[in-house]
C-alpha cells in the first residue's frame, strides 16, 4: 500500500490506529452520560448535542457496521474534494448506535446494498501539495 | 402571542425564472433589475405606488450586497428600512413572514416582500454546511444528500425510480402552462430515465435547475386593500429550522425528535386552524424530485409510502384531489434560491384569485407553499380566499 510518500491524517482525532502495537484502528466518537447519546465525531465543543449536557466522554467505536443508506456521485463536487470520481459515499451504521457518514472504497460501487456488512479501513484520499499522502477512514465490505 | 390583525396580499410580481448571463443569444440584466420588474408588477396589481410602502425583506442567497436595496432604488429612494436575509432556500419565506408579522402586529401597514437571485455561475453551488473534512471527503454535494434519503425511501416504502421520475413528468408538463417557467417543454417518462445520473438514483432530470429570477408580494392590513375583489389573506406564515438527529440519508439512531417539517405544519395548522384536508392547492419542494414525494408525506397530507401510488393515480395532477406543484414547481419553474419562497407563495395567491390560466385548478379556496433548505430551514405559508 506504501509509495514511500509521508502520510499524514485528513483531520486529527477521527480514529487511533493501535495496529503497530497489537491493538485495533477505530473511530473516535462522543457519547453523553446524561442521555446515553453517541455521535461521531468527538464533539468538539463538550456539549452533547441532544440535551446539552457536558457530561461527554470519548469513546471508541466499533469497526465494523451495516450499510444504512448510501449513493454513488458522478460527476466532481465543487472543490475540497480531489480523489477520484465516481465515488461512493453512505452512512453505516454501528452496532453502539451511531450512524457515520463515509465513503466506501475496496468494491465495486454497484454491488453496494443497504445492511451489507463493512469494516473499517484507512485509506488516501489524495495528495496534499507538498507531495504528503492524505488518508482518511473509509469502510469495506467485510471478507477480503 | 397577542391578538394579531388579518393580513392581506395585496398585489404579485414575477420576472421570469431563467438565465439573464448575456450569453448564448440570452439577455444581459442584472437580478437587481429582475427585481424592480417584479416590484413594478406587484405594485402595478396592488394600485400602490412605492411611497406606499413602509418596509421592505428581500430574500437573496448569492446575489450582491444591497440586491434589494438596488432593486427599489430604481424604482425611488423613500427612506423606508429595506433588509437583505439569507436564509438559504427559504430566505423568501423567510421575507414574508418577517412582513406578515409586522403587518400582522401593527408595526406597519403595508410592506413589500420579495427575493432576487442570480444564480452561482458554473453549475453546482459551493456550501460550506459540512465542516472541512467532509467536504474534502466529498460529502458536500446536495443531489448526494438526497439521493442517500432516496435509496432509503426505496427500502422503507418500495417506491421506485419511475416513480422520482414521474414527479418531474407531472411538473414539467404544469411548467409548460407557466408563462414565467425556466422550462416550458415537457418531457417524457422515458427522456427522464435515460437522462444521466447525477448521483445514484437521482439523474438530472430529477434535479431542479438553477436560475436568475424575482417574485414580489405586496402584504398589506385589509383596510389598505385597493380592491376588496377577489380577496386572498395570509392564514399562517411559520418557520423552523432542524431539529436534532434528522440528517439527509443518516441522523441519529436513538434519538427520535419531530422533524423541522412536522414542527413547521404543527404551528401552520394551529394558527390557521385548518388542517390537511382543507388544502386544494399544494406548492411541495421538490430540489430533487424524490424530495416532492417525502415531502408531502412528512406535511401530512398522506401516509409515509402513499405518496408514489396517489402520484400514479393522478392524485397530485392539476384536475386531481389535491394538485401539486401546479406552476412546474422548482424541478420546471427553476429554483432562483432567494426568490423561490416567494414564488411558491405566488402560485398559491394566482390560484385562490383564479388567475392561473391554463393551469387553473377549479375552485381553489385555500393553499399551502412550502419551501426549505440548507440550515436546515422550512417555511411554510397558507393563503385563504
Amino acid at each position: 500500500m506504501s509509495n514511500g510518500n509521508t502520510r499524514v491524517p485528513l483531520k486529527e482525532g477521527l480514529w487511533i490506529d493501535e495496529r503497530d502495537t497489537g491493538g485495533m484502528l477505530q473511530l473516535v466518537g462522543s457519547a453523553c452520560s446524561d442521555c446515553g447519546e453517541i455521535c461521531f465525531a468527538r464533539r468538539e465543543i463538550g456539549f452533547c448535542g441532544y440535551c446539552q449536557s457536558s457530561n461527554l466522554k470519548e469513546i471508541r467505536l466499533s469497526d465494523r457496521g451495516t450499510v444504512y443508506s448510501y449513493t454513488v456521485v458522478m460527476q466532481r463536487p465543487p472543490e475540497y474534494y480531489k480523489g477520484p470520481v465516481p465515488y461512493a459515499i453512505g452512512f453505516v451504521e454501528l452496532p453502539e448506535g451511531v450512524r457515520v457518514e463515509t465513503l466506501f472504497t475496496d468494491c465495486d460501487f454497484e454491488d453496494l446494498r443497504i445492511g451489507m456488512e463493512v469494516e473499517l479501513v484507512l485509506r488516501k484520499l489524495h495528495q496534499d501539495e507538498e507531495g504528503n499522502d492524505v488518508v482518511t477512514y473509509m469502510f469495506r465490505p467485510t471478507g477480503q | 402571542m397577542g391578538k394579531l390583525r388579518e393580513v392581506a396580499v395585496a398585489g404579485a410580481g414575477f420576472s421570469r425564472f431563467d438565465i439573464y448571463d448575456g450569453r448564448k443569444g440570452r439577455p444581459f440584466k442584472e437580478c437587481d433589475e429582475l427585481g424592480t420588474e417584479a416590484i413594478l408588477a406587484a405594485l402595478d396589481e396592488a394600485g400602490m405606488s412605492l411611497t406606499d410602502i413602509q418596509a421592505a425583506f428581500c430574500g437573496k442567497v448569492y446575489a450582491s450586497t444591497a440586491t434589494g436595496h438596488n432593486a427599489i432604488k430604481r424604482i425611488g429612494m423613500t427612506g423606508m428600512p429595506i433588509v437583505n436575509l439569507e436564509n438559504a432556500c427559504s430566505s423568501g419565506g423567510s421575507g414574508f413572514r418577517l412582513a406578515y408579522e409586522a403587518i400582522a402586529r401593527e408595526q406597519y401597514d403595508v410592506v413589500l416582500a420579495f427575493g432576487a437571485e442570480e444564480a452561482p455561475r458554473g453549475g453546482m453551488i459551493k456550501s460550506t454546511s459540512w465542516p472541512l473534512y467532509q467536504r474534502q471527503m466529498g460529502f458536500n454535494v446536495q443531489p448526494a444528500s438526497y439521493a442517500m434519503g432516496a435509496i432509503r425511501y426505496m427500502e422503507e416504502t418500495g417506491a421506485t425510480e419511475e416513480d422520482f421520475s414521474r414527479v418531474t413528468v407531472k411538473n414539467r408538463r404544469n411548467g409548460a402552462l407557466n408563462p414565467y417557467a425556466r422550462f416550458q417543454k415537457p418531457v417524457t417518462l422515458e427522456e427522464v430515465m435515460a437522462s444521466r445520473m447525477v448521483a445514484k438514483p437521482l439523474r438530472l432530470l430529477h434535479s431542479c435547475p438553477l436560475a436568475d429570477g424575482a417574485a414580489a408580494v405586496i402584504l398589506c392590513a385589509a383596510h389598505k386593500l385597493k380592491s376588496k375583489e377577489k380577496k386572498v389573506t395570509v392564514a399562517a406564515a411559520v418557520l423552523t429550522t432542524g431539529t436534532y438527529g434528522h440528517e439527509y440519508g443518516g441522523g441519529s439512531v436513538k434519538i427520535k425528535t419531530p422533524h423541522q417539517i412536522s414542527l413547521c405544519m404543527e404551528q401552520a395548522w394551529r394558527m390557521s386552524g385548518l388542517g390537511p384536508g382543507d388544502i386544494d392547492v399544494l406548492q411541495a419542494y421538490d430540489t430533487m424530485s424524490a424530495g416532492e414525494l417525502w415531502d408531502i408525506e412528512k406535511m401530512g397530507f398522506c401516509g409515509k409510502g402513499e405518496a408514489p401510488g396517489l402520484l400514479r393515480e393522478g392524485h397530485f395532477d392539476i384536475g386531481g384531489k389535491l394538485p401539486v406543484n401546479t406552476d412546474g414547481g422548482l424541478l420546471s419553474r427553476g429554483h432562483a434560491l432567494g426568490a423561490t419562497g416567494v414564488a411558491q407563495i405566488i402560485e398559491i395567491y394566482r390560484q385562490l384569485r383564479g388567475q392561473a390560466g391554463e393551469r387553473q385548478v377549479a375552485g381553489a379556496k385555500t393553499g399551502l407553499a412550502h419551501a426549505m433548505g440548507a440550515g436546515p430551514n422550512s417555511s411554510v405559508v397558507i393563503l385563504k380566499k
